[in-house]
C-alpha cells in the first residue's frame, strides 16, 4: 500500500511538475519580449514616401521597446498587391501595410480586429470624416483605416480659360452639360488646344457613375453585384462617347493627359488630387481647380491607400497599433497631408490653423477640402482590380468605337459577373 | 556612277542618317540637360533646351532620397552574376541541343521554346513560393538563381552553333577530343561574336529587371537600381530632374558595355537582324 501511496504522490509531483512547466512556458509566450520587431510595407514613393518614413523614425526613436525589422517600399499599388498576395500565400506577410484597399488581406481572412482597435481612446474615431472612413471597410467592416486619401479634382490652365474670356472663379460650371459648352467655348479661342482628359479615366467614371444614381455594384451581405449596365450607367457611358465625338476629349489618350495638361495643350485635366502640391507654382501658367462638375448629384470616389495590420502575434499587433495611432494623430496626419497634397482625413486637421490658411490662400486646396463633403467611398471586394481593368477595355471601346455604350457596359458586367 | 550622281547619292545617305541619328541622341542629350535643370524648367512650355542655373543638387537629392550607391553595387553585382550563369548554362544547352542527338531531344527543345511563351506574372507567385520555401528571400540567391535560364539566350547562341560545320565537331571527335574540350577549343572561339551579343542581351535584360527583385526582397541591402528609380519616379512628377539625374548615372554600364562591345554587338545584327 505504502508503494502504491509513494506512486501516486510522485506521479502527482510529475504531472504538476508538467503542468507547472507548461504554465512557465505560456507565460514566457505571453511575456513582451523586451523589443518588439515589425515590418513595415508601403507603396507610397518619393517626396511623401520620405515623409512618412521620417514620422515612422520619429516613432521608433521615441519608442525603443518597438524596432523596425523592415520599412519596405513595394512599388505601385499593382506591384504592391502582387507582392503581398505572393507574401502571404508564402506565410512571409508583412505586420502592417500602407497601400491602395489594404482592407482586402484581413477582410478576406474575415479578420475584423481592426472594428476592435479603433475603439482606442486614442484614435479618437469619431474624428475622421465620415466618408473617408467607409473607404476602409470591407463589407461593411471595419479592417483598415484610412492614410493617404486623394479625389480626382478638374484641373484647368487659367491663361486659356482667361483667352475665351471666361471666369471659372465666379462662374464654375455645375454640369457637365456646362462643362462641355466651357471645354467648347476654351478650344475655339486658343487653337490646337484639346478641351479636357482624365489621367485616370476608370476613378472619374465611377465618380460619375455615382453622381447619376449609379453605385457601381450592390452588396447584399457577401454577395456583390455590378450594376452599371442599367440605364442610369448606359446614360454615363453615352456622355462619355459624347465628349469624344464632340471633339472635347481624344480618344485613348489618356495616359498622355496630364503631361499635355503641363504643356499647355490642353485645357481641362482631371487628376488626383494630390498633384496639388507638386502643380501648384511649378507649371508656366496659371493653375485652377474646380468642383467636380456632376450629373444629378454633386460626388466624387475617394482613391488612395489606407493603412492595416496584418500581424497576428498580439504583440506585434499592439507595436503596430501603436504606430498607427502615431502617424493618424492630427498634427502628423496634417503635416502629412500639407506636405504630400493628399487630403486630410480628420476633422480636426480642418481646424488646424495652417490648413486654414492654406485654405485661405489657395483656391485649389479649396476646392479639395470642399469636394471632401461629398466625397463616396465605393464597395471593396475581391474582384475589384479585374472590374476595373473591364471597365478600362469598356471605356476604350466605347472611345474607338468598337462597340456601343450599352454594350460596352454590358460586357463589362458579364465579365465582372465570370470574375466574381 | 558618275561622279556628281555619286555625291548626290552619298549626301541624301547623310543627310538620312543624320536625321536618324538626331533621333536617336535626342533622348539622351534631353536626360543629360534635363538631369540639371530646376523644377520649373522641367515643367516649362515651351520646353527650353538649356538650364535657367545648372543644379547639381539634384545627384545630391538622388542620394540623400534612396541609398543609391548599395543599390548600384548590388544591380552590378547581380547583373555580372546572372549573365555570367546564364551564358554558361545557354552554352551547354545549346551544344546539347545542337550537336548531340539523344532520346527525347526534340519533344525537350520544344518543351523549352514554350517557356518564352509564359509571361513573367503567371510564374511570379509559383516561382515567389518555391524561393520563400528554401528561404532565399532576401538573399543575392534568391534574387539571382531564378532568372539565370533563358530560352531566348539558349536558342541566340545555338543559332550560331548551327552555322558550325557539324564536320569540323565530329572530326574532333574522332581525334579523341571530349565535349568539353570541343566546346573550348571549337565552338566558343568560333561563337566569339554571338556569346558576346548574348552577354550583352543578357545583362541588359537583368540591368533593368524590376518585377522579381522587387518581390524577393525586402530590406535595402538586397535592393537593385530599377526599384530605387521607380521610388523616385512614381509620385514625384514634378522631380523629372531628379529621376533624370539618377537616370545618367544609371546608364554608364550600360553605356560603356556598349562601347566595349560595339564591334560583336554590330555583326551579329547583321547577321541576325536583330535590334537592342
Amino acid at each position: 500500500m505504502k508503494k502504491v501511496i509513494i506512486v501516486l504522490i510522485a506521479m502527482l509531483v510529475a504531472t504538476g511538475m508538467v503542468f507547472a512547466q507548461a504554465a512557465t512556458e505560456t507565460a514566457a509566450a505571453e511575456a513582451r519580449p523586451e523589443v518588439v520587431g515589425i515590418k513595415i510595407w508601403y507603396s507610397i514613393s518619393g517626396a511623401n514616401g520620405e515623409f512618412f518614413k521620417s514620422q515612422v523614425e520619429a516613432f521608433l526613436a521615441a519608442h525603443p521597446e518597438i524596432k523596425a525589422e523592415e520599412i519596405t517600399y513595394t512599388g505601385s499599388y499593382a506591384d504592391s498587391a502582387t507582392k503581398i498576395s505572393a507574401a502571404r500565400l508564402a506565410g512571409e506577410a508583412p505586420d502592417m501595410i500602407i497601400t491602395s484597399a489594404s482592407q482586402l488581406y484581413p477582410g478576406e481572412d474575415g479578420n475584423f480586429r481592426m472594428e476592435e482597435l479603433a475603439k482606442d481612446a486614442e484614435l479618437n474615431y469619431a474624428d475622421f470624416q465620415e466618408g473617408i472612413l467607409e473607404y476602409a471597410k470591407y463589407n461593411g467592416q471595419l479592417a483598415a483605416l484610412p492614410f493617404a486619401i486623394s479625389t480626382p479634382i478638374v484641373y484647368y490652365n487659367k491663361d486659356l480659360v482667361k483667352k475665351a474670356g471666361l471666369d471659372l472663379v465666379a462662374n464654375p460650371p455645375k454640369t457637365w452639360d456646362e462643362f462641355v459648352e466651357v471645354c467648347k467655348k476654351v478650344m475655339a479661342a486658343n487653337e490646337g488646344v484639346s478641351g479636357f482628359d482624365a489621367s485616370d479615366s476608370v476613378w472619374l467614371f465611377k465618380s460619375m457613375l455615382y453622381q447619376n444614381g449609379n453605385p457601381v455594384v450592390e452588396q447584399k451581405g457577401e454577395t456583390v453585384t455590378p450594376v452599371f449596365d442599367n440605364e442610369s450607367g448606359i446614360e454615363v457611358a453615352t456622355y462619355w462617347k459624347k465628349l469624344v465625338d464632340e471633339g472635347v476629349m481624344a480618344a485613348q489618350q489618356h495616359d498622355t493627359a496630364e503631361k499635355r495638361f503641363q504643356a499647355g495643350t490642353l485645357a481641362f485635366v482631371s487628376a488626383t488630387s494630390n498633384r496639388l502640391a507638386k502643380w501648384a507654382g511649378n507649371l508656366g501658367f496659371e493653375l485652377g481647380a474646380i468642383e467636380m462638375p456632376y450629373f444629378k448629384t454633386p460626388s466624387v470616389a475617394l482613391g488612395g491607400s489606407t493603412v492595416t495590420i496584418l500581424a497576428t502575434d498580439k504583440w506585434k499587433e499592439d507595436a503596430c497599433w501603436q504606430l498607427i495611432k502615431y502617424v493618424l494623430n492630427t498634427e502628423n496626419q496634417t503635416a502629412f497631408s500639407l506636405a504630400s497634397g493628399y487630403l486630410p482625413i480628420r476633422k480636426s486637421s480642418l481646424e488646424n490653423a495652417d490648413v486654414k490658411a492654406y485654405i485661405a490662400d489657395s483656391e485649389l486646396y479649396a476646392v479639395a477640402t470642399k469636394q471632401l463633403s461629398y466625397a463616396w467611398a465605393y464597395t471593396h471586394f475581391g474582384a475589384m482590380g479585374s472590374m476595373d481593368n473591364f471597365f478600362w477595355y469598356a471605356l476604350d471601346n466605347i472611345e474607338s468605337g468598337k462597340s456601343t455604350p450599352a454594350e460596352a457596359m454590358k460586357q463589362a458586367v458579364k465579365e465582372t459577373i465570370a470574375e466574381l | 556612277m558618275s561622279k556628281s550622281k555619286l555625291k548626290r547619292y552619298n549626301w541624301f545617305i547623310f543627310v538620312l542618317l543624320f536625321i536618324g541619328s538626331l533621333t536617336m541622341i535626342f533622348p539622351f542629350v534631353w536626360m543629360i540637360l534635363s538631369s540639371f535643370k530646376t523644377v520649373r524648367d522641367v515643367y516649362t512650355y515651351p520646353p527650353k533646351w538649356l538650364p535657367s542655373e545648372w543644379k547639381w543638387t539634384n545627384f545630391e537629392t538622388v542620394f540623400r532620397m534612396i541609398p543609391f550607391g548599395r543599390y548600384y553595387l548590388n544591380s552590378i553585382f547581380t547583373s555580372v552574376a546572372q549573365t555570367f550563369l546564364q551564358i554558361v548554362l545557354s552554352i551547354f544547352g545549346a551544344y546539347c541541343i545542337t550537336f548531340l542527338d539523344f532520346p527525347g531531344k526534340k519533344k525537350l527543345t520544344v518543351l523549352i521554346r514554350s517557356t518564352m511563351f509564359v509571361p513573367m506574372v503567371v510564374t511570379l507567385v509559383p516561382m515567389y513560393l518555391i524561393v520563400a520555401k528554401l528561404h532565399g528571400i532576401d538573399t543575392y540567391g534568391g534574387i539571382i538563381l531564378p532568372q539565370v535560364f533563358s530560352a531566348f539566350t539558349l536558342f541566340l547562341i545555338s543559332s550560331f552553333f548551327a552555322a558550325i560545320p557539324k564536320d569540323l565537331v565530329d572530326s574532333a571527335r574522332i581525334d579523341g577530343c571530349g565535349y568539353f574540350r570541343i566546346m573550348g577549343t571549337i565552338v566558343i572561339p568560333n561563337s566569339k561574336a554571338s556569346i558576346s551579343t548574348a552577354a550583352l542581351f543578357s545583362f541588359l535584360g537583368h540591368w533593368k529587371s524590376y518585377t522579381w527583385p522587387l518581390i524577393i526582397t525586402n530590406k535595402d541591402k538586397y535592393r537593385t537600381l530599377p526599384i530605387g528609380m521607380k521610388y523616385l519616379v512614381q509620385e514625384s512628377s514634378s522631380e523629372y530632374q531628379v529621376m533624370m539625374a539618377a537616370s545618367v548615372m544609371a546608364i554608364l554600364p550600360v553605356l560603356i558595355l556598349f562601347v566595349l562591345f560595339e564591334k560583336q554587338l554590330v555583326k551579329s545584327v547583321t547577321l541576325t537582324g536583330m535590334k537592342a
